[in-house]
């Protein structure tokens, strides 16, 4: 917001004359060059990225950085709205509805699968056009060091011997940390307690406190409890090493195939004509691929893996696969069963 | 001691060069402003300043939110006393004694003790979380979901206390509050509960807009059906000062609210609200003579106020020690520190020592600041009062509105406060209170959740409760409690109370 009101004013400065001029030159150009003003005419205004969580989390502070970087891409204001709500499928809604014409985008995070299928009220993915998938937050699975594993194999092998003793924290039913939850009992062929908590902080208290056993929330949320010994990341469940914990190995390097986390895209009203989709698409890998964007991202914590719109779409369909069967053995799918 | 010494000073110096003085400045003077606009909290406003410090550099951004935040409880206090309109959560029951002191003429006094119950709140929490701070983040990590579960029991028995009547009545609005409070996503099951399939209820009834409607808009409604100017006190202000008998009721009140807001600022969800109330029941039950409350009892500002700001600094241990964050706007420090690529956690005193004495010291600093700057305007608060109510009630409810939207960006939380206001002054007329059902549905859905969770932990045996000392500890002190509100002797002597007021 503050942001927007830096630029603003320089360019609504011009005087009067200055405008007249350029209107002039813009006139000759549509002239020459038809396509190419057409193409520029789009984004003139500023463009709003609705985010469905409240300030202050890892979703509200990547888009915050993306909006900062496709201000200077798009050339004119990326702002961020928060309207959280409902799991995001308030501002989702919101979203949903508002006219296509690119110029209210909003983020769409792993929540909103769970949603479509839980949550009446909630739009299916199919009411957004998916324009660019921003990143990974890979899950992680932490122990307390009190439990004493130190790999995988160690906590399979406690977990087969007492089989649903293991207490494991993560969010509500649906949740991010709980779908991962799930999936892990699945790859590793064992049973938990998987006990619910209001979001990854609490988690974390519990898993300090030696309430817990083991969490499965994303990597910064434990990097320094683990770095300082009283917790121990066992596997991080992502196709690589994370760069904050190059130290723990992967669930694959350990012999287990298995993936998940928190993934991010951009999405914006089912309708948008198809040139300004493109412009869109294109300018924010622009800002995902810059550097000095990547650079920043990653001091924050965030792993950037931009796709295109065609990538998304298959990647989205790859975990829907995936996670379906999971929340129908919850009893979680309430609507839109398939 | 030379130890804690050199680091105070390390971050004086931090904090005292002209940008981090200047931005403690701005952050407490936006703190106060939205403290006394209603509904208007520091959450929207620190979430609002968070790009501005994408360009700052970190130890300024977290002195200045940090400014905002502390700053706001001293705000929120100022529209609570002057038109019994709790500017933040966390000032709900400066109302009830406050507002009463300000009808009695005594509006000044009452400001000045809660900015000076406040600032020495800031002071001695500054000093805890410098000298004790990771030692006192540690004894959090002692309380398991049982112990939060006697905890929270404990102060639904004090809400009884709370209540200036009818036990019944008391008892019977902590119920509605607990009902209230089931509303929403079940955190144990995702399971939708009384929301009638409304987008609007999924989360449940926001705080503010209930607190804002049976409190405010209640209030505003009650003193226009007695014709609004004609009801209002025409007690002149003859002195803006407490008196020598107010000071020597309000000290130890406020020493007993900073210690009870230390306490409660530190465990998770801790924050500023739940030690304030817990502080009021803490004065009421101390008190020799518990009538007074609700009429103008000094200690009733005294404690919650002091109670409120130590809650609000001491919800920085957790955050600066462990980087967990207790409540909203420490999750939103959590995120400005990330944006500068610091991992908050239990190593930033050692690997950002700039960072965390030069924030610490910045609280103090601030605290001096926030007093220099709220006693000169008791005078123009007080002022306020003059303002004609035809005016000053339009004002307030478009500031309500304004603030109740900010939150979450929703109008329909704009129509739940409207109804809120229409149901409590339906109390109002039942001689009901509020205070207790606010109580109520703060604890309930907290007690509901750690209870639960405390059995599914414990494999469905519920002797857990009993046999974790802490959680015994408190049990044991809810029930002695509960016993002497029963006990028939007690009762009496009650009524009798009643009768003398």
């Amino acid at each position: 917001m503050f942001l927007s009101l830096k630029r603003v004013p320089l360019r609504e400065s011009f005087s009067a004359l200055t405008r007249i001029a350029l209107s002039g030159v813009a006139i000759a150009t549509v002239a020459l060059v038809p396509t190419w003003v057409a193409a520029q005419a789009f984004p003139s205004q500023p463009v709003s990225l609705v985010v469905p969580w409240p300030a202050g989390g890892g979703s509200d502070i990547s888009m915050r950085l993306l909006a900062d970087g496709a201000s200077h891409r798009m050339g004119v204001p990326v702002v961020v709205v928060n309207k959280p709500g409902a799991g995001g499928t308030v501002g989702l809604k919101d979203v949903a509805q508002s006219r296509p014409d690119g110029y209210t985008l909003a983020m769409l995070a792993t929540g909103a699968l769970f949603a479509q299928y839980n949550n009446p009220a909630a739009n299916p993915i199919s009411d957004f056009e998916l324009i660019a998938f921003f990143g990974d937050d890979p899950a992680a699975l932490t122990v307390s060091a009190k439990t004493g594993f130190k790999t995988v194999a160690d906590f399979i092998a406690a977990a087969k011997a007492a089989p649903g003793r293991i207490r494991n924290g993560n969010d509500q039913p649906g949740g991010t940390s709980h779908v991962t939850a799930s999936l892990l009992e699945k790859a590793l062929g064992v049973r938990l307690i998987k006990v619910p908590y209001a979001g990854f902080a609490p988690t974390v208290q519990a898993l300090l406190a030696g309430e817990l056993d083991s969490t499965t929330v994303g990597v910064p949320d434990v990097l320094q409890h683990h770095q300082a010994g009283t917790v121990r990341m066992l596997g991080v469940a992502a196709t690589e090493r994370h760069f904050l914990a190059p130290d723990v190995p992967t669930f694959r390097e350990q012999g287990i195939d298995f993936v998940s986390g928190t993934w991010r895209v951009i999405v914006g009203p089912r309708g948008i004509p198809a040139d300004r989709l493109a412009i869109l698409e294109s300018r924010l890998l622009e800002t995902m691929n810059d550097v000095e964007f990547k650079a920043k991202a990653r001091a924050a914590g965030f792993i950037v893996a931009p796709l295109g719109r065609s990538d998304t779409a298959r990647r989205l369909a790859a975990e829907d696969a995936a996670m379906y069967p999971v929340f129908l053995e919850a009893g979680l799918v309430k609507t839109r069963q398939k | 001691m030379d130890f804690l010494f050199g680091n105070i000073v390390h971050g004086l110096a931090v904090a005292m060069t002209p940008a981090n003085l200047g931005l403690c400045l701005i952050g407490c003077v936006l703190g106060t402003l939205i403290g006394v606009l209603p509904g208007l909290g520091p959450t929207a406003t620190v979430a609002m300043l968070m790009p501005v410090t994408f360009r700052l550099e970190p130890t300024g951004a977290l002195i200045m939110m940090a400014g905002v935040f502390y700053g706001s409880q001293y705000g929120g206090s100022t529209t609570a006393i002057l038109v019994n309109l709790p500017g933040e959560s966390s000032s709900v029951v400066t109302c009830l004694d406050g507002y009463a002191m300000a009808r009695q003429g005594r509006a000044g006094a009452a400001l000045a003790i809660a900015a000076l119950a406040s600032l020495f709140a800031g002071t001695v929490t500054t000093f805890l979380i410098a000298w004790a701070g990771p030692a006192i983040a540690s004894v959090a990590l002692q309380f398991q979901s049982p112990d939060y579960v006697a905890v929270m029991v404990l102060g639904l028995v004090a809400a009884v206390v709370l209540a200036h009547g009818s036990v019944l009545k008391a008892v019977a609005m902590i119920l509605l509050g607990i009902f209230l409070g089931l509303i929403g996503t079940d955190v144990s099951t995702s399971e939708q509960r009384f929301t009638f399939g409304l987008d609007t209820l999924f989360d449940g009834i926001g705080f503010v807009p209930l607190s804002m409607g049976l409190f405010g808009l209640a209030e505003i409604m009650f003193n226009l059906e007695g014709g609004g100017e004609a009801n209002r006190t025409r007690v002149a202000i003859d002195r803006l000062w407490p008196t020598r008998q107010d000071f020597r009721e309000a000290t130890p009140a406020a020493i007993r609210g900073t210690l009870l807001g230390c306490f409660l600022g530190v465990l998770p969800g801790g924050g500023s609200t739940i030690p304030s109330f817990a502080a009021y029941s803490l004065e009421k039950k101390l008190a020799r003579d518990p009538s007074r409350f609700g009429h103008g009892a000094v200690e009733g500002v005294a404690g919650p106020e002091a109670a409120n700001n130590a809650g609000a600094q001491a919800c920085f241990i957790p955050m600066l020690s462990l980087g967990i964050p207790p409540n909203a706007v420490m999750a939103l420090m959590v995120g400005a520190m990330m944006i500068h690529g610091i991992q908050p956690g239990p190593q930033i005193i050692q690997k950002q020592p700039d960072l965390f004495w030069g924030l610490v010291a910045s609280m103090w600093i601030g605290n001096a600041m926030l007093i220099v700057l709220n006693l000169p305007l008791i005078w123009i608060w007080v002022k306020l009062l003059e303002v004609p109510y035809r005016f000053l009630f339009p004002a307030v409810i478009v500031l309500c509105g304004i603030g109740v939207y900010s939150i979450d960006n929703r109008l329909s939380d704009v129509v739940l406060m409207a109804f809120f206001g229409v149901f409590g002054y339906g109390l109002r007329k039942l001689d009901c209170e509020p205070a207790p059902l606010l109580l109520g549905f703060i604890l309930g859905p907290l007690i509901e959740e750690n209870f639960r969770r405390s059995l599914m932990l414990s494999g469905g045996d519920p002797s857990v409760f009993v046999t974790r000392p802490i959680s015994l500890g408190f049990l044991t002190v809810s029930a002695v409690l509960l016993a002497a509100v029963l006990l028939p002797a007690f009762q009496q002597r009650r009524e009798q109370w009643s009768e003398e007021s």
